[in-house]
């Protein structure tokens, strides 16, 4: 218990810690990757990886998006 | 006394499971990031969010391999596509990183 309570005081300090005022960018960051895949076989893992995004949120968080 | 001394052991142990992190939480406290390579970096180190981390890595890698052999890809393929996914997917305010390896806020 006194553990968390540390915790939650380094945290509080921290979230009270002078911050570099970061603009936000106008755009939204995109990042492409350029993965080469057959398109096909690329529509079929895409499709894949949805289901697993889904399937198991747990890996991979934001389960209420 | 022996006896008293694991009860009170494993009545110590109990919290710690309790407290374990979830990653949304990890991720929304800045901890782990989305990498484009499919996998969590640890964007700030701390010993939770880092065992976190690797059980979840060492899961998603599983995972993808199990799609790479479907579609007869290499692993590489299916994380990286993964990881774009993911990136893309992240909300505002959490870590992402650059292919030239820098973290950025979202």
């Amino acid at each position: 218990m006194k553990l968390v309570l540390a915790g939650v005081a380094v945290l509080g300090l921290s979230a009270c810690s002078p911050r570099v005022a970061l603009e936000a960018p106008k755009e939204p960051i995109t990042i492409n990757l350029n993965v080469k895949i057959e398109h096909e076989i690329r529509v079929k893992v895409d499709k894949d990886l949805d289901a697993l995004f889904q399937d198991q949120s747990e890996l991979f968080g934001g389960s209420s998006q | 006394m022996k006896k008293r001394l694991w009860i009170m052991a494993a009545a110590l142990m109990l919290p710690l499971a309790a407290w374990a992190m979830s990653l949304d939480e990890a991720k929304s406290q800045g901890l782990l990031g989305e990498q484009p390579n499919g996998f969590l970096g640890v964007v700030k180190a701390t010993p939770e969010a880092v065992a976190l981390a690797q059980d979840i890595n060492q899961k998603r890698r599983e995972a993808y391999l199990k799609i790479a052999q479907k579609n007869g890809i290499s692993l590489e393929q299916v994380a990286a596509l993964a990881g774009q996914k993911a990136i893309e997917r992240t909300p505002k305010g959490q870590y992402v990183k650059t292919p030239e390896g820098q973290w950025l806020q979202k």
